[in-house]
């Protein structure tokens, strides 16, 4: 009777730990539509992947035009010339340029809303795994896996055989590495933590790619847990098994990686599985032995603890914050 | 038996932490029974179960009396008093010159917005129509002085036109049209029906820094935060607790999107105080992409090596789990993050330097938690830094939020004065002359307490802590050799002291604080100062 009821507070208790869904379903996603840029999509459309979306600006520039009322102007309306921003002393200020790119849609899905100057909403009809940040523009290829989910891959690691994939690689990448991928032709890369450093080195790299006149196909990084190395957690590296070989898309806003592949459904995480965030033990897994209460911890800090069962059988004391679970 | 209750809970559902505070009715008053904390990303049922367990645990004859039932599981029934945090919104800021735009978004960036500014002088129409359509922005400022300065004359019509024209693009804005803008509300047609508010405000404070919160600051902020909002709630409990003590009272509650400050006098006259708040998203404990002005200003707090590329891994992490990592080098980064947030909390608040000190401050937030209490002290003096006495206590159960969101002030009142002694965990009283000379001694102090005396010598640039049990009080005579400033100007002063968890600190340092150059002599003294309160820092 003790034991069920002590069963039942330790159930209870791991509500304690904050959760982190895996996957989210029928997700919506934005692309980018500037001042001038035109939306090849209206409300209510059906998009599929490499559907061309957005009619791109790329070196927008401001003009002045006499537009007659009869062709009744507005905000937001457009003319052969561009788009119409605003009137002033009867004439319109009209966004406009002569190159243009096409932006495709790496996911199918019903257009939601179109705001011109704003974004394309699009509603997916598929699934995903948020991130917390994507670099680099939308993308879609074959999902592949470089290393292990605790890998590191470095640009020697590379190969021609990875051009038109999304490849996962595990817990750290850098600039280097990245700049030479988009180059190779690789669409987009996966990876666990990316450093501030290499964050802004590649952020930098893609401005320059973006000013040249030619231009390479789109790339994106989706960094899926911060900014420090820690291997990928098991549950969402078991998505990303699942997912081997099939098309699947990074997007940039929300972040996060889009699939639609029936039956795929990951299994799911053992009953009281926690992860150990960050600490002394980042990147552990186990299983939720219940709680310790306040504890000492280095930095002579008091926080509330909980037990976490390893896979060898020791038990340690992690400061509860420290800990996720997954849905 | 009644149908009054007798407990209830306050829960503050904040953006990194939440809190669940147990408040029973013992004998004639309301206490704070018990109160846990846990990440935003858990479940507060769970939250609110394990405090049930833990003061059934703690007093079951007093649990059972409360309502708690077998075990203390019934405490999910319990009536609740909850707010909860939103991120705040983006508000574009445009103007006709970079003069004006600059006081724009000092009030906007005290109203509670995160505010991206641009001006005619340096922007063009097309990046400044690129700015006023993104999908995030949740309001625009357009302003200019009243009557507009030459250098925006030119622009302001045009600048009407550009807002008017995006006003038709996304009717659901709000919009405030502040100073001379508001001569170009024709430009937006029949404002009646349309959706979003168009609101025409005063002109941003002219003059000095430290005219920035005036009218303008206040509108906003009623724009961004509805009255419930935790931020806002904030300055209603301040204001409460100061007619209660009768005390000048001022709270600092640093958030993870938004720092508070609140200052509130007692009400006087038979009318309601008003309380002044400023809620500046600038000042969060972790910005949201910290540039490099960001970065090099919690470097400056670090008491641990590190290097700018490190030190932005850490903000990022900070900023995605800011419930993670906190032991270790955590905390020190936490108290580092804290430090550079209360440092542009007050460059935000300039007004208050040349106002009187608080009697009392009152430090919030879920960044104070996991650190020894009496390194808030320190925390806290070392960036505000005005000569004067005040106590500091520590809103421990991170109540004040909860509490100022009851609606009626007298019943608002009522509860405070029950629970005042419970939600204000006392941390002592910060005493800081300024004036001091350089030397090997500044003077001496006697402290009377207890039936007992101290006699402790003063040495400028230092600090001394002198032992002060919470619940104690006692008078403080200090001789100094040279005149100096505290309150008043003087060498001799009486000064009425109240003990706490870090009992009485007498801050000798510089006025504003000094600190070296070189990092690691920088850390050194930092470290130096932080090793007498908080012991196993260095762990």
């Amino acid at each position: 009777m003790t034991g069920s009821a002590d069963m039942s507070d330790m159930d209870r208790e791991i509500g304690l730990v904050g959760l982190r869904r895996i996957i989210d379903d029928h997700v919506e996603v934005r692309f980018r539509l500037e001042p001038g840029d035109r939306s090849l999509v209206a409300v209510g459309e059906t998009v599929v992947p490499g559907a061309p979306i957005i009619e791109r600006l790329r070196d927008p520039q401001l003009q002045e035009l006499a537009v007659p009322g009869s062709a009744q102007p507005q905000p937001g309306g457009r003319v052969s010339e561009g788009e119409l921003l605003f009137e002033w002393r009867g004439r319109w200020r009209i966004a406009g340029g002569d190159l243009t790119e096409t932006v495709e849609s790496p996911v199918a899905g019903i257009v939601r809303e179109v705001r011109q100057g704003g974004a394309v909403t699009v509603r997916t009809g598929g699934r995903a795994v948020t991130g917390i940040v994507a670099l680099g523009g939308p993308t879609r290829g074959q999902l592949r896996l470089a290393t292990g989910r605790d890998g590191e891959l470095r640009s020697g690691g590379l190969d021609v055989g990875f051009a038109g994939a999304i490849l996962v690689v595990g817990s750290r990448i850098d600039a280097e590495t990245l700049t030479r991928a988009r180059a190779m032709g690789i669409r987009g890369v996966i990876v666990s933590g990316l450093a501030s450093k290499e964050r802004r080195d590649f952020v930098a790299s893609e401005a320059r790619q973006h000013a040249a006149l030619h231009r390479l196909s789109p790339f994106a990084v989706l960094v899926l847990d911060g900014a420090v190395r820690r291997p990928l957690s098991s549950p969402v590296a078991a998505v990303f098994d699942a997912l081997v070989g099939a098309e699947v898309a990074i997007v940039t806003d929300p972040p996060m990686l889009v699939f639609d592949v029936p039956g795929v459904i990951p299994p799911p995480a053992p009953a009281g599985h926690v992860r150990v965030r960050s600490g002394e033990h980042a990147g552990r897994e186990g299983t939720w032995a219940g709680m310790l209460g306040l504890r000492r911890f280095p930095g002579g800090v008091q926080l509330d603890a909980a037990r976490v069962r390893l896979p060898d059988g020791s038990v340690i004391a992690v400061p509860l914050g420290d800990l996720e679970r997954f849905g | 038996m009644t149908s009054e209750p007798r407990a209830f809970l306050a829960i503050d559902h904040g953006s990194a932490t939440s809190s669940a505070t147990l408040i029973g009715r013992v004998g004639a008053a309301w206490r704070l029974i018990g109160t846990l904390a846990v990440p935003a990303a858990a479940e507060p049922e769970a939250a609110i179960d394990l405090l049930g367990r833990r003061v059934h645990a703690a007093d079951r004859t007093l649990a059972e009396r409360l309502g708690l039932g077998s075990g203390g599981r019934r405490i999910d029934g319990l009536p609740r008093l909850e707010v909860r945090s939103r991120p705040p919104g983006r508000l574009v800021v445009v103007a006709g010159s970079e003069r004006t735009l600059a006081g724009l978004m000092a009030a906007a960036g005290r109203g509670g917005w995160l505010a991206t500014g641009a001006s005619m002088e340096t922007a063009d129409p097309m990046a400044m129509s690129r700015l006023l359509l993104a999908t995030d922005v949740a309001g625009i400022l357009a302003g200019s002085s009243d009557p507009p300065r030459p250098d925006e004359r030119g622009t302001i019509r045009e600048l009407a036109a550009l807002v008017a024209a995006v006003a038709e693009r996304r009717p659901g804005l709000p919009i405030v049209l502040a100073g001379a803008m508001a001569e170009g509300l024709a430009a937006f047609g029949d404002v009646a029906d349309r959706p979003g508010e168009i609101v025409l405000g005063p002109p941003p404070a002219p003059g000095p820094a430290s005219s920035v919160g005036g009218p303008l600051a206040d509108l906003l902020l009623e724009l961004a935060l509805p009255v419930d909002d935790p931020r806002r709630t904030v300055g209603a409990a301040t204001q409460a607790i100061a007619d209660v003590l009768d005390r000048r009272v001022e709270a600092i509650a640093l958030g993870h999107d938004a720092g508070v400050r609140a200052w509130a006098t007692p009400s006087a006259g038979g009318q309601e105080g008003v309380p002044r708040v400023a809620v500046v998203a600038d000042a969060a404990v972790a910005p949201n992409d910290p540039d490099d002005a960001a970065v090099d200003g919690v470097l400056v707090w670090s008491t641990v090596p590190t290097d700018r590329h490190r030190l932005r891994d850490g903000l990022r992490e900070l900023r995605i789990a800011p419930w993670a990592g906190a032991a270790g080098d955590g905390s020190a980064l936490r108290m580092a993050a804290a430090r550079a947030a209360l440092v542009r909390l007050v460059a935000a608040t300039p007004e208050r330097a040349s106002e009187p000190p608080p009697d009392i401050v009152v430090a919030s937030g879920g960044v104070w938690s996991s650190v020894p209490a009496p390194t808030v002290t320190l925390a806290l003096a070392d960036v505000i830094r005005r000569p004067g006495a005040s106590q500091v206590a520590l809103d421990h159960a991170r109540l004040l939020a909860t509490l100022g969101a009851i609606p009626d002030p007298g019943e608002r009142r009522a509860l405070i004065a029950d629970l005042v002694d419970d939600l204000l965990a006392p941390l002592g009283t910060v005493i800081m002359p300024a004036g001091l000379r350089a030397g090997r001694s500044a003077g001496g102090l006697t402290l009377h307490a207890g039936g007992t005396t101290t006699e402790v010598g003063l040495v400028p640039g230092g600090l001394e802590l002198v032992d002060l049990a919470p619940g104690e009080t006692g008078t403080a005579e200090f001789r100094f050799r040279d005149t100096v400033r505290l309150a008043t100007r003087g060498r001799h002063f009486a000064v009425d002291v109240a003990g706490g968890l870090g009992g009485l600190l007498v801050d000798l340092r510089d006025i504003p604080l000094r600190l070296p150059d070189r990092a690691d002599r920088r850390r050194d003294l930092l470290q130096a100062w932080q090793r007498a309160l908080w012991a196993g820092s260095s762990e």
